[in-house]
């Protein structure tokens, strides 16, 4: 519906498995650490081409905080979801930043690097 | 000016101050006229003290008033009116010294008006020898065309060189005495001996020395220009071709001079409809969709559109077109696919522009209406001319994505839209390079037609509209309340004097603002799906209209039929107007706030 805007990002970068619009940079990648109820889940800085849903508070492992669900605007369908706010001081890290997860997305490369991560405890999200 | 020459009199030397030895008969001359002016500081009753002021807020100097008055009336030539009022209120327009001094000005006395001119008022010492000046000058310069050449040595040597006024000025003239007097003219762009360039002496001169001495020509009509011209701004619906207001109130457009009201569903296209433009002469409507064909559409009659060619051969949707400047020719681009070229006479397609990979995105003609720039996802912008021949390409490593293009009608800048938040404003002539960065990703942009203004949609649900030429640091105007996000959404300029900017919506519906104040004037609803572009058509300000996923097209009118404006048949009538009488426009004034602190 619509002429989609998609944006195109440089470098390498993570698109949706579905319809190959262009998600994340490389670069923007800030932790591989984190886990959701599908697998793996990555941290980013930003992306692009999604649209937000309505606002929630969930629990996960590391506390509760209020997300907001985000979907892919070519496919529409839900890639992950970006931290609005967290309940705990140590969790404020996260704020403004997007979980991606790792199932629907495909890597640029193929091949994994290493990123030092933070001193970020293992970060199991329970969905 | 004459008026008669009240010899005995004493001459005002400080106009300010005198007090009129009887009553100004205002009352009688003025009931007549229930609201006089349209300036917002003209009062209703004009005696309301007696004494300095008039005027409701006691901004306005009786004496001021009543001179530039009689200014009026003797400009008007009701020579007697003007010399009943100097004397029934005993303000003279000028004094007698000016009047002589302007007499002798015309009759070409120059000794008297050198005179004169010491005992005229208090004046500066340069203004003084800046006039005196003046008028030797044109005793010289006439001396010389009498070629009287011993008088006017004689002028020159005794009474100009003396004054120690723009030595190079003297030579000048020096020069010229050596001249014959048919060259003279042309030499000291002087019109010659006579009437006319007195007259344009005595307006030199009326420049020069203060007003208080000599009013300004035209005052009156002046103040109520620019009174007009401030309510003419104030009035945020105003879209009428008319020039010219009336002065019995305050003008005031309401909100029927907008197009709010559907005129016409245009519903030819198959799919969704991505873009439309009127062409310039507003004959007709270009529209692009997605099911892979353009539409051209005829406006007949003022106001209802058909049919009349359909063009096909595209094999991805079409979401850009570009009328020729001359609207002969009209360029579509399929999405990410290639240009064609179309005659709008026969209808067929000229040809077609193609690239390896061609991902075109927008194209835009130059102002010679023989060559247009494409760009697109490839990274190149390519010029070509109308037989297919490429004639110039800008690419290399650090060339951008283009996402939108555009030349300014004037050709001087190219406008592209580069990596999504970049606008690029590339100065042709001068080969410079301005680069705005937005914060947001930019997904259309649109320019004006004086090319000093142009328009982006971001992704944030804004509208920004920045000035081509003005510094960088400027803040742009900035409209919301529409919504987008994951579409392309395009807005334009529109109305008489570009006064309003429409865009559309993915709620459906068409957004109108005041370009000026940002302020939300109106929301149109009628279409059922994300409206994705809007073109106002550039010659009925009337008239737009608005390209929908809802397959259809919508033209937009006025919601009661237009009646006819012709202030001076129908004094008093309403012609869509509120009325609003003294102090209205003062309010209005005060209610719009500054706006993003900027001015225009």
């Amino acid at each position: 519906m619509g002429r989609l805007y998609l944006i195109q990002l440089d470098g390498r970068v993570y698109s949706c498995r579905c319809c190959r619009s262009h998600l994340a940079q490389c670069d923007e990648l800030v932790s591989k650490s984190f886990h959701c109820r599908h697998g793996k889940a990555y941290l980013f800085n930003t992306v692009v081409n999604v649209s937000l849903g309505p606002q929630e508070d969930r629990l996960m492992t590391t506390g509760k905080h209020t997300v907001a669900d985000i979907c892919c605007n070519s496919c529409q369908q839900v890639v992950g979801w970006k931290y609005e706010s967290a309940y705990e001081k140590s969790q404020k890290y996260k704020e403004g930043k997007f979980i991606l997860e790792r199932a629907k997305m495909i890597d640029g490369d193929g091949g994994n690097f290493f990123l030092e991560t933070h001193e970020v405890d293992s970060d199991a999200e329970n969905e | 000016m004459g008026g008669d020459s009240d010899v005995g009199q004493p001459p005002l030397k400080r106009q300010k101050l005198s007090k009129p030895s009887h009553k100004t008969p205002c009352e009688g001359s003025r009931t007549g006229v229930a609201a006089t002016g349209s300036a917002a500081l003209m009062a209703r009753s004009i005696c309301s003290n007696d004494g300095e002021t008039v005027g409701s807020h006691g901004q306005i100097r009786k004496v001021e008033f009543v001179r530039i008055i009689e200014q009026a009336l003797f400009s008007l030539g009701y020579q007697q009116a003007g010399a009943v009022l100097e004397e029934e209120s005993g303000i003279r327009l000028q004094s007698p010294a000016v009047q002589q001094f302007r007499e002798d000005i015309l009759a070409g006395r120059w000794d008297e008006c050198v005179a004169t001119l010491s005992e005229i008022g208090v004046l500066e010492e340069s203004t003084y020898k800046a006039a005196l000046f003046l008028v030797l000058q044109q005793k010289f310069l006439e001396s010389l065309e009498a070629s009287n050449t011993t008088a006017a040595l004689e002028t020159l040597r005794s009474e100009i060189s003396p004054l120690g006024v723009s030595t190079s000025k003297v030579h000048q003239l020096a020069s010229f005495i050596v001249c014959f007097p048919e060259d003279l003219l042309a030499k000291a762009q002087w019109k010659g001996a006579g009437q006319e360039s007195r007259q344009s002496l005595l307006e030199e001169l009326q420049q020069l020395l203060p007003p208080s001495i000599m009013v300004p020509e035209r005052r009156l009509e002046h103040l109520i220009e620019v009174a007009l011209q401030v309510q003419r701004e104030a009035c945020v619906y105003h879209n009428t071709l008319d020039h010219v207001l009336s002065l019995y109130s305050d003008h005031r457009c309401s909100r029927d001079q907008i197009p709010t009201r559907t005129l016409q569903v245009l519903d030819e296209h198959d799919d969704e409809v991505w873009f439309l433009q009127f062409s310039h002469d507003g004959y007709y409507l270009a529209s692009s969709s997605k099911d892979c064909t353009a539409i051209i559409w005829e406006v007949v009659e003022g106001d209802s559109l058909k049919v009349k060619y359909k063009f096909t051969g595209h094999s991805k949707p079409v979401s850009f077109v570009a009328w020729s400047p001359d609207d002969t020719m009209l360029l579509t681009c399929g999405n990410e696919e290639v240009v064609k070229l179309w005659d709008i006479s026969t209808g067929q397609c000229k040809y077609t522009y193609d690239k390896p990979n061609s991902c075109f995105t927008s194209c835009a003609w130059f102002p010679d209406g023989k060559r247009f720039v494409s760009g697109g996802g490839d990274k190149c912008i390519y010029m070509w001319d109308l037989e297919g021949h490429e004639l110039e390409a800008w690419k290399g490593a650090r060339m951008p994505r283009i996402n939108d293009l555009a030349i300014t009608t004037d050709g001087s800048h190219m406008v592209s839209i580069c990596d999504h938040k970049n606008i690029r404003i590339y100065n042709l002539e001068e080969k410079t390079e301005r680069v705005i960065e937005e914060e947001k990703p930019i997904t259309s942009l649109s320019v004006s037609k004086n090319g000093r203004y142009l328009l982006v949609n971001l992704v944030s649900q804004e509208i920004h509209l920045w000035d081509i030429s003005a510094a960088t640091k400027d803040l742009p105007k900035k409209y919301r309340g529409h919504k987008q996000g994951r579409y392309v959404i395009r807005s334009c300029f529109g109305g008489t004097d570009y006064a309003f900017i429409v865009s559309g919506s993915e709620d459906s519906q068409v957004y109108i603002w005041h370009r000026w104040n940002g302020e939300l004037l109106d929301v149109l609803s009628g279409h059922s799906g994300t409206v994705n572009s809007v073109s106002w058509n550039p010659v009925n300000p009337h008239m737009f209209a608005s390209a929908s996923d809802d397959h259809t097209i919508r033209i937009w009118g006025l919601s009661n039929r237009p009646m006819p404006k012709k202030h001076d048949e129908k004094p008093g009538s309403s012609n869509g107007f509120d009325h609003l009488v003294n102090g209205g426009t003062r309010d209005l004034l005060e209610n719009l706030r500054p706006f993003n602190s900027d001015t225009d």
